[in-house]
Formats: C-alpha cells, sequence, structure tokens
C-alpha cells in the first residue's frame, strides 16, 4: 500500500483508438477496501479505462500507478504487477482446451511456480468458495455461463490478488444466472477485497459499491456516493442516464 | 448430452412413389447400366471367352523380326481383347441403346418432374432424368474413344502383362513415399510453427523474414526447389551423401512454408479474450502462446494441415528428377525406372493404385476428424 492508502492511481490519462479519442483525461485513485462501480452509455469508455488498470491496454498519455510504483514506466514487468490483479470479462474466456481444475491452476504452476499439489489444493479451495468443486474435473464447454463465470472469478482469485476488475461479468448471463455471480462477487465485498466493477446492475452498484463512477465521452462526469448520486444526480447526463437505466 | 435420446422417428412427409417417376427413375439407372455395364460385360466376354485376336489387330501386335515366324508381342492378346471387344457391333449396340434410353428419361424427367404430387416423385423423376444425362455423357466419350486409334492407346497404357514383376517395386516405393511424406511433414510443422510465431510478432524485422521465405517457397514450384537446393547442399555445402535426408530436408522446408499460413489462420483464430484472460493472469506473452493459445489452435489446424500432407504425399513424385538410388525409390521414381526398362506405360496404371491405396485411407482420415471437430467440441476438450 502506498502511504496514502491509494492502491491505484490513474493520472490524466488519455487513450485514443487512431483517431478516436475514447479516453480524454481520467484522474481516479482507488483506495484499499473500495468497491468502486463504474457506469454509463455504452461506447463510453468504461471498459477501456478499467483495462488501463492492468495494461491490457496502454495508455496513449497520462500515468498508471499501482501500489505506490509507476506501472506505465517501460521498465516495469508488467507480467509481475498482473500477477496482483484479476481480471474477470464478459465472456467468462475460461480455456476451452483444459479441464476446470487446470485453468484455475495454470497460471499457479507456470507464473508462481508453485508445486502441482499446493496449487491443486489451492484449486479445491477457490472452487469451494464458489460452490463448484465438484466441476474440477469438467471442460468450460459443459458448464452453464453462470458456472463458467464462477469459475473465471475462482480462477483469479486463486492468485490472492490485492486486487479485483470486473468488466460486465453478468451481461452475457440468462436472467436467471445473475444472481449466482453476482452473490459470488458480494461474498467478495464482504471478505473486504478491492474491487472495480464496470456493470449495469444498478442495484448492485448502489448496495453494494463504496463509491460510484459515472463515465459519459470517455470522462468522468461523477465520482462519489452511490446513494447519494443516485438519489440526487448533480449533473444532467447522470441524471439522463439514470432515468433511462432505473 | 444436449439432444435427447428419444427413439422416436420423424413423420415421413415425403409422399409415396408411383409407378411413373418410378419408371423414369428405374429408365435412368437402366441406361447408365447400359452404357457402363455394357463396356464391363463386353470387355469379360471377349477376355473370358478367349476369343482369337481379330485379324487387323494381330496383324499390328505382331513383333515378327525377319526370319522368325509370326507371334504376339508381349501381352498381345489381352490387349487386342480390349480393342476388339470395345470396336464390335455389340459394344456399339450396347452404347447407343443406352444413350437412347438415358435421353428419353431426360426429356422425361425434366418434363414431368413439377407435375408430381409429393417429394419423393418429384426425385424419383429428377434423379431419372440426372442418370440419363450421365448415360449420354459417358456414351458419347466412349464412342469418340472408340473411333480413334484405341490399338496404339492400349498396347501402352492398358498392356496389364506388364506389370508383372512389380509388386515388391511398388511396396517399396509407397514405404518410402510415405517416409519422405512423414518426414516432410514433420520437418514442415516444425518449421511452419516457428514461422507463424513470427509472422505474427509486432515486430517489423521478425515478421519480414518470414514473409520472405513463405513468399519464395510458395511463389516457386517445388520442382525448382529440388534442382536449386539439391545442388545447394551438393555444391555449396559439400553435402555427398545422404540424399535421401537432403530430399525430406528440401519437402519440409516447402511443406513449412504452407504450414505457417494454416498455423497462423489457426492462431488467429482463438479469440482475442483468451490471450487477455491469459496475460491478466500474469503470463507472459511466451507462455500464454505456449500453454493457451498454441494447443487450441493446434486443434483447430488439424484439418488443413492434414489435407497439405496428402498433397505433400503426391509432391513426392517430383523427387524423382533428384535420381535417388534403386532403394530409396519412391512410388514415381520405381515407375519410372520400370517404365524406362519395359518402355510401356501401363505401369502408370499402378502407380495411380499405389498413390491412391497411400491417399485414400488418410482422405478418408481427414473427413471424419472435420466431421468430429465441427459436430461440437469433442476436439477441443478431448
Ligand atoms: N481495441 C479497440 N480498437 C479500436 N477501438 C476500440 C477498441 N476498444 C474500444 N474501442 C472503442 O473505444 C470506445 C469505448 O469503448 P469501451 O471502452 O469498450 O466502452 P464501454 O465499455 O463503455 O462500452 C468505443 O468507441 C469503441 O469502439
Ligand atoms: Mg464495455
Amino acid at each position: 500500500m502506498n502511504e496514502d492508502g491509494s492502491l491505484v492511481r490513474l493520472e490524466n490519462i488519455h487513450k485514443w483508438f487512431g483517431s478516436n479519442h475514447v479516453l480524454k483525461g481520467i484522474d481516479v485513485t482507488v483506495h484499499e477496501g473500495d468497491v468502486v462501480a463504474i457506469i454509463g452509455p455504452s461506447g463510453s469508455g468504461k471498459s477501456t479505462l478499467l483495462r488501463t488498470i492492468n495494461l491490457l491496454e496502454e495508455p496513449t498519455e497520462g500515468r498508471v500507478l499501482f501500489d505506490g510504483a509507476e506501472i506505465t514506466d517501460i521498465r516495469t514487468n508488467v507480467d509481475e504487477v498482473r500477477t496482483h490483479i484479476g481480471m474477470v470479462f464478459q465472456s467468462y474466456n475460461l480455456f476451452p482446451h483444459m479441464n476446470v481444475r487446470d485453468n484455475v491452476t495454470l497460471a499457479l504452476r507456470k507464473v508462481l511456480g508453485m508445486g502441482e499439489k499446493e496449487a491443486r489444493e489451492r484449486a479445491h479451495q477457490e472452487l469451494e468458495h464458489v460452490g463448484l468443486a465438484e466441476k474440477a474435473d469438467a471442460y468450460p464447454g459443459s458448464l452453464s455461463g453462470g458456472q463458467q463465470q464462477r469459475v473465471a472469478i475462482a480462477r483469479a482469485l486463486a492468485m490472492r490478488p490485492k486486487l479485483m476488475l470486473f468488466d460486465e461479468v453478468t451481461s452475457a448471463l440468462d436472467p436467471e444466472l445473475v444472481k449466482e455471480v453476482l452473490d459470488a462477487m458480494r461474498r467478495l465485498v464482504d471478505e473486504g477485497m478491492t474491487m472495480v466493477v464496470v456493470t449495469h446492475e444498478m442495484g448492485f452498484a448502489r448496495e453494494v459499491g463504496t463509491r460510484l463512477i459515472f463515465m459519459d465521452q470517455g470522462k468522468i462526469v461523477e465520482d462519489g456516493n452511490p446513494r447519494e448520486i443516485f438519489d440526487a444526480p448533480k449533473d444532467g447526463r447522470t441524471r439522463a442516464f439514470l432515468s433511462h437505466v432505473l | 448430452m444436449p439432444e435427447s435420446a428419444t427413439t422416436e422417428r420423424p413423420p415421413v412427409v415425403k409422399g409415396r412413389p408411383a409407378p411413373l417417376p418410378l419408371s423414369i427413375f428405374a429408365g435412368g439407372i437402366a441406361a447408365l447400366a447400359l452404357v457402363l455395364g455394357g463396356v464391363l460385360f463386353t470387355q469379360y466376354l471377349w477376355a473370358s471367352q478367349n476369343r482369337a485376336p481379330s485379324p487387323s489387330c494381330a496383324e499390328r501386335m505382331s513383333g515378327a523380326l525377319p526370319g522368325e515366324e509370326e507371334k504376339l508381342l508381349k501381352g498381345g492378346s489381352a490387349v487386342c481383347h480390349i480393342v476388339d471387344a470395345l470396336k464390335s457391333d455389340m459394344q456399339a449396340g450396347l452404347l447407343i441403346t443406352g444413350m437412347v434410353l438415358g435421353a428419353g428419361m431426360v426429356v422425361a424427367g425434366f418434363l414431368l418432374y413439377k407435375r408430381m404430387p409429393n417429394k419423393r416423385q418429384r426425385n424419383h423423376a429428377i434423379a431419372g432424368a440426372i442418370l440419363g444425362i450421365q448415360a449420354v455423357v459417358f456414351g458419347l466419350v466412349i464412342l469418340k474413344f472408340r473411333d480413334g486409334d484405341v490399338l496404339i492407346f492400349a498396347r501402352n497404357f492398358l498392356n496389364f502383362t506388364f506389370l508383372e514383376g512389380s509388386m515388391d517395386g511398388f511396396l517399396r516405393g509407397m514405404k518410402n513415399t510415405i517416409i519422405l511424406a512423414f518426414g516432410g511433414e514433420l520437418l514442415g510443422i516444425i518449421i511452419g510453427l516457428s514461422l507463424a510465431l513470427l509472422m505474427i510478432s509486432k515486430h517489423r524485422t521478425a515478421r519480414a523474414p518470414a514473409m520472405a521465405y513463405i513468399n519464395f517457397f510458395r511463389g516457386t514450384p517445388l520442382i525448382f526447389q529440388l534442382i536449386f537446393f539439391g545442388f545447394l547442399f551438393l555444391l555449396g555445402f559439400q553435402w555427398r551423401d545422404a540424399l535421401f535426408t537432403q530430399v525430406i530436408l528440401i519437402l519440409g522446408m516447402n511443406m513449412g512454408a504452407y504450414s505457417a499460413e494454416v498455423f497462423r489462420a489457426g492462431i488467429q483464430s482463438v479469440e482475442k479474450g483468451q490471450t487477455e484472460a491469459a496475460r491478466s493472469l500474469g503470463l507472459s506473452y511466451v507462455k500464454s502462446m505456449r500453454y493457451v493459445i498454441v494447443p487450441q489452435a493446434v486443434r483447430r489446424v488439424i484439418p488443413p494441415l492434414m489435407n497439405e500432407f496428402v498433397i505433400l504425399i503426391k509432391d513426392t513424385s517430383l523427387v524423382a528428377i533428384l535420381g535417388l538410388s534403386a532403394g530409396q525409390y519412391e512410388i514415381f521414381s520405381f515407375s519410372r525406372s520400370f517404365f524406362s526398362d519395359s518402355r510401356n506405360a501401363s505401369i502408370f496404371l499402378g502407380t495411380a493404385a499405389a498413390y491412391l491405396a497411400v491417399t485414400l485411407p488418410l482422405i478418408w482420415v481427414v473427413n471424419r476428424v472435420e466431421k468430429r471437430l465441427r459436430s461440437g467440441l469433442v476436439g477441443i476438450a478431448g
């Protein structure tokens, strides 16, 4: 942790895709224990912002600090940094050619250098946590979307990250499967995990978020207490968006 | 399992057959049988009755030297059977009957199929017409051939007595063909995967040489590469032995260029999310390739690689240009040397049979693997 308690700091982040200016000067600080929900219209740059935190997207301009160190510095070992940041995607992205256990243990073995036995134990523990220990030998293709997404969460958590990133992890799910994934995330909140969550689930953002960020057209329009923003949005765009989705 | 395991059958919706369309269908079958079966039948008749060669054939097949008594050349009577049967009036009668019947079914089938009350009857009418077309087309081709100099052709290409004693050579040839093709394929896969990984690099300095290699080997004929690198090894590298190994090397270098494209397409067909998930877990670029992307790509490229392999089997015939030693003959080198000893091209029918004996089982396997891969995740997961 940094001396001021910040885990992630984005300073004046700009991102261009060709001539498309997608992030237009983003400044955000995430403190340890924060649960930051990011909402906003489609195409406003939420995913890009999230992916900037673990450098899946390299910012065109600006600095990203993690745990007090500037990770946008070219000399940073980004692979090492990423072992501390878990990420869960909308499309699960489980490895289809490996069974569930190997999905979870791959990075433990090949990145952290953990032994086979210890990795299996850790995988069992994490899968049990999301209620899927009995699926360890199954292949992802035989699981429901909700189960796959819970495996993806277990896979990320097995690395014991300091920060978890979620990018619309329930958007691809059938409605009846959303709850099991949200429940797994709620448990994580209860355990005190620091999280940044891009979501369309306004109920979830309001209930469990300690902070809400509303983005529009590559800028942060509002950043504050979720209840206050939901009850009394200051900006006109936030108001329009919320009246549209609620 | 996704599909339910009931044994119920879907209702038959095609309708009942009727005599008229059925007879068009039967007429089509009969027409084609008269044309193709007729050829086989006359051939069988002449061969089995061992008729004396017609005077015109016997005259042209005789190999009498001055002073010798006149006798037919080796295999001459069998060739005369083929020629005489084909030129017979019986053959002409069968062909023409079949073609007339076929033409009748074409007319009837196409006139009537739209008026048929159900699908089954319509299909019968159409099938009869299609078979009729085949009877007419084959009939025309055979009639045309029959008018030509069948004898010279048959003497050179259909004199099966010249295949005698070729079995061992063909078996050894098939063994060597398979060794060459497998060796080339193995090397090709290694070179191809390496090139593919270079091709997807973001560094132009890595892509450029790979690109040049691929363009060169895909853009020049294999026969040129065999000659050029054969002599490069021999003269440039002073590599005077192990021609067989050199040939495998050149085949592999060629195959590498083709499989590189296959692998590149396979790697790029793996969803971007797979790389992102792997990298977000801390796997390096190399490790994410090795454990996540390439294993998935390899499963996807198995069918196209096997297709390339079938092509490579046939392309091994080109190494005949380099003059392997007799023990190293692949199918085509053996056939060529057999041909130059016997001075008769009938051996090449054996060549075709030998290649088919190697390629057909493989083609069958390719089709099955493709079907398995397409019908779900079996190949991916298992
Ligand atoms: N890899 C990319 N290449 C080009 N344009 C991109 C890429 N990723 C995102 N964009 C563009 O950036 C904008 C913001 O996208 P994104 O961050 O996914 O928005 P959101 O997650 O809020 O819907 C969109 O206009 C999108 O088309
Ligand atoms: Mg998005």
